[in-house]
């Protein structure tokens, strides 16, 4: 719980002042630090991003009305915002996922 | 094998963090793109912007920005530097990829940012030599310092935007297509106007009335393209008298004949490219005072190609919409007076067959001697791959094109160069610069004298009470249907020999009847004495509007709003009747005797809930296809089909015309069978597109009005808007074209105005504002413009530029 809280905020505030894939480098350093199994690094790591992206995607979601999530969502050819979301989730998850696995590998 | 782990995930994270970093075809890098903090996320509105002050670096200027509750901008200046710097700026902030992007392609770049799929169109753009005729404005541009300067100011405003940005703040679009922004030069503001020269002066048939006349005959052509139909109505009535001798022009003693048959590009105009203008006097009005309107028919995009504004600063206020890239007010108004355009259809692109001395053609044969061609080398970037070089050959003409022809004839097609009136050196910026800031009457008519092209039907109104309107550009001094077929370019009496002079323009002032108006109809009575073209808009929407305002009295702002959504078909008044009695009745069958009791009740308005339009508009297609196009594709070389107005006076007058017949079958086909077979396959066909008789048949889907996304990004657009109208009726609106801005204006004491584009000022997709004026657009409401002669009290929000 910790090391998921950990992840979520240092990922938000990396984020604020770096590119998008800077979300990798909490992974890569807790993962180190936290040294999880392998399994868990990676379960932790996805569902820290999962949550951080698709919880900010969500919140603008119904902020804006869900006006440009559904024309993305028509752009992509998705059918639903909430796709949209999902696939949010999912991208920042597997690059978090893998970031903590590897932190946690570099270390064994 | 455990001590390849680490570097086996390491190596999977760096080509994962690769991979959505990276534009793969048309799909954006994903990990940027869905970065919920800088990728297209973030371009969701989630409140109304609010005031504060901007301090911009380098800007010493001062300006404060109102947006009213439509966020419309109304600017209030201390200069003209800060006002033009202030506008530019603000339509950056709105629609900075639409200025990018309108002008990119008009300099032939799209390719640099959106890879080879744009290559062609780009190769094409530099050929018609686009690119040079904005370097030929630039120009001039530069040596007049008020526009020079406007535009300079323009651009800093557009620059300090830019600069401000950062890539999370990009329009959406940019992170669609994975570019940024660049630096805006003064050249972009011609490369706009080229662009609108485009639009609105970019088509001919001179190949296709060659072949015309290769296949058919002079006869044919004489029939359909010189007689003009008797309905016509011409924009400056025959009641015009004009009191001077018109220059004179020395003709060929034969109509030159191309070498083969001629295939040169597209350049038939999209039947919904028109619009739509008038003025009434006030002895027709209710108030006294001359109300003017202007509907400008084009593509119908999201963002809207305008953009409302309002400009104050000493010596000027004005209010309209705006071209993106060019500073001040295109169509609007100010505190004395108010105009508005239509396109006018004039010849002013000629194509000419070369002859070149040798292979290496350095030489071309012109005036009896070899003369010599200049060379323009286009580089294109392209997107990820090798810049594409290509060499443009100029005569004197202008740039010469080889067509690769699909017609085989025993003679490939030989070289031709392009005259086009988009090549001639032109500040048509300092017009609305001059019109911005008119008075009266005098000040218009001296505004007018510097364009060039597009020539547009400029209507004008004033306090003072004058209405007129001006057929306005610069047009060639042409002998009588010169340059409509391919012209020969070694002959200088096929060159435009000299122009018309600016005061034989057509034009007309305060008309005993009380109104003027346009259409893009025919723009002068036959006894005026010039060429301008044989090919003007069908007389429908032109006549419509004169039977109306001639009738008309007491005339308030609410009949004119009325009169610009008339749907009202003179096309299907002039046919139908006929169309339905040569209809065979006892040979129809159920459905096909219900659609035909449908069309014999219909009052000729094209109202969305009908289907009697549908049916009509299909049944027209089909029978005019069936008249004609068994001949037309007996040869594969491209050919000019004729206007429909001038078809049904033959086909009523003429019921053994030969092209009745189907010369694929044996027999001798009649008239009645043409309607009957139309009609069925009429109704079988859309049965077959749209099911059983019922709401998907009714005229707002049939018509398929999308308002498609300014460079067609899926999901950005708004789809089969249910709408009135089609492009013969005054509310042109059909198939994702027509009125672009609507806008009425009551002149007097105090200048009222009214408007609605459908869009928004915003240009994000992600805001409310993007398409908010939709709705309101399609059900014919228009808006109060709030026109001020002071900073406002109350306001949405306010930006102030220091």
């Amino acid at each position: 719980m910790i090391l998921l809280t950990l992840l979520i905020i240092t990922a938000y505030l990396l984020n604020l002042v770096l590119p998008w894939w800077s979300i990798a480098i909490p992974g890569l350093i807790l993962g180190y630090q936290f040294n999880p199994k392998a399994g868990a690094a990676f379960g932790w790591g996805f569902l820290a991003l999962f949550l951080l992206w698709g919880g900010q995607a969500l919140y603008i979601h119904f902020a804006n009305d869900g006006i440009l999530s559904t024309r993305i969502a028509e752009m992509l050819g998705v059918g639903s915002p909430y796709l949209v979301i999902l696939i949010t989730g999912i991208l920042g998850g597997l690059v978090s996922g893998l970031a903590t696995l590897t932190g946690t590998l570099l270390k064994k | 094998m455990k001590s390849l782990r680490p570097v086996f995930s390491s190596l999977l994270l760096i080509g994962l963090i690769f991979s959505l970093n990276t534009k793969f075809g048309s799909v954006p890098p994903l990990g940027k793109f869905f970065d919920p903090q800088a990728g297209f996320w973030a371009n969701a509105e989630i409140s109304v912007p609010e005031s504060g002050e901007i301090a911009l670096e380098g800007f010493e200027g001062n300006a404060s920005v109102y947006f009213d509750e439509r966020r419309v901008p109304h600017i209030f200046a201390d200069n003209e530097y800060d006002l033009y710097f202030a506008q530019g700026y603000i339509v950056a902030r709105d629609r900075l990829f639409q200025l990018e992007i309108q002008t990119y392609d008009a300099a032939g770049r799209l390719s640099e940012n959106l890879g080879s799929r744009t290559l062609n169109r780009d190769l094409t753009t530099r050929r018609r030599g686009m690119p040079y005729g904005a370097e030929k404005a630039l120009e001039v541009m530069k040596a007049d310092p008020k526009t020079w300067a406007s535009i300079n100011a323009y651009a800093d405003g557009i620059n300090a935007f830019i600069s401000s940005l950062e890539p999370k703040g990009y329009p959406v679009e940019y992170k669609i297509l994975d570019f940024s922004p660049e630096e805006w030069t003064p050249i972009k503001s011609a490369h706009l106007m080229k662009n609108m020269t485009r639009t609105l002066a970019g088509g001919n048939n001179d190949d296709r009335t060659s072949n015309t006349i290769k296949y058919f005959g002079s006869d044919f052509v004489e029939k359909f393209f010189t007689v003009k139909p008797e309905l016509n109505d011409p924009i400056i009535p025959a009641s015009r008298k004009w009191d001077f001798e018109r220059i004179p022009v020395q003709k060929p003693d034969s109509l030159f004949v191309p070498a083969s048959a001629v295939e040169l590009g597209e350049f038939k105009k999209p039947e919904g490219v028109g619009s739509n203008n008038w003025a009434v006097s006030g002895s027709k009005t209710k108030s006294g005072y001359p109300i003017l309107t202007n509907d400008p028919h084009l593509s119908l995009t999201l963002p809207s190609i305008w953009y409302e504004m309002q400009l104050n600063a000493p010596g000027i206020n004005t209010y309209g919409v705006t071209l993106q890239g060019a500073p001040g007010v295109v169509i609007g108004f100010n505190e004395k007076v108010a105009w508005g355009v239509t396109n006018v259809a004039a010849d002013v692109m000629d194509w000419y067959e070369i002859k070149f001395k040798d292979a290496s053609k350095k030489e071309y044969w012109h005036d009896d001697k070899w003369k010599h061609t200049t060379l323009r080398i286009e580089e294109v970037k392209v997107r990820g791959e090798e810049a594409v070089l290509d060499t443009v050959i100029y005569t004197h003409h202008g740039p010469v094109t080889e067509v690769k022809s699909r017609i085989n004839e025993e003679r490939e097609p030989a070289y031709h160069a392009l005259k086009w009136i988009a090549h001639i050196p032109s500040n048509e910026i300092r017009t609305f610069y001059e019109l911005n800031r008119a008075k009266d009457y005098d000040d218009y008519v001296e505004s007018l004298k510097h364009l060039v092209g597009p020539a547009q039907n400029f209507v004008f109104a004033s306090s003072a009470g004058d209405i007129a309107l001006w057929v306005n550009g610069k047009f060639p001094n042409k002998w009588e249907h010169q340059g409509r077929t391919v012209s020969d370019g070694t002959d200088p009496l096929y060159d435009w020999q000299g122009w018309i002079p600016f005061e034989h323009n057509p034009h007309i002032k305060n008309p005993k009847r009380g109104f003027v108006s346009s259409a893009n109809q025919e723009s002068a009575a036959p006894d005026y004495p010039y060429y301008l073209d044989d090919d003007f808009a069908p007389f429908e929407r032109g006549r419509r509007i004169n039977d109306r305002l001639a009738e008309m009295n007491e005339i308030t702002v609410k009949d004119m709003q009325d009169l610009q959504l008339d749907n009202f078909s003179y096309h299907a008044s002039t046919i139908l009747p006929e169309l339905l009695e040569w209809l065979d009745e006892d040979s129809l069958g159920v459905d096909e005797r219900e659609a035909m009791e449908l069309l014999k009740e219909w009052d000729y308005m094209n109202e969305a809930e009908l289907i009697a339009p549908s049916l009509f508009r299909r049944w027209w297609g089909n029978f005019y296809a069936s008249i004609f196009n068994d001949e037309y594709r007996s040869t594969k070389a491209p050919l000019r089909y004729p206007s429909r107005d001038r078809v049904k006076e033959v086909l009523k007058n003429e019921p053994d015309f030969e092209f009745i017949n189907n010369i694929n079958t044996e027999k001798k086909e009649t008239l009645e069978e043409r309607a009957l077979y139309s009609f069925r396959a009429t109704i079988k066909g859309m049965t077959e597109n749209y099911g059983e008789p019922g709401e998907n048949w009714k005229w707002g889907y049939y018509q398929n009005n999308d308002i498609d996304h300014i460079s067609f990004i899926p999901g950005l657009s708004a789809e089969n808007v249910f709408s009135n109208g089609s492009s013969e009726s005054v509310n042109a609106t059909r198939g994702g074209f027509g009125p672009s801005w609507r806008m009425v204006v009551e002149l007097g004491p105090e200048v009222k105005g009214w408007g609605v584009y459908p869009g928004g000022a915003s240009g994000n997709p992600g805001s409310p504002n993007y398409d908010s004026m939709l709705e309101s657009w399609r059900t014919g409401e228009l808006y109060e413009l709030k026109f001020m002669k002071e900073p406002p009290k109350e306001f949405l929000y306010k930006l102030e530029l220091k």
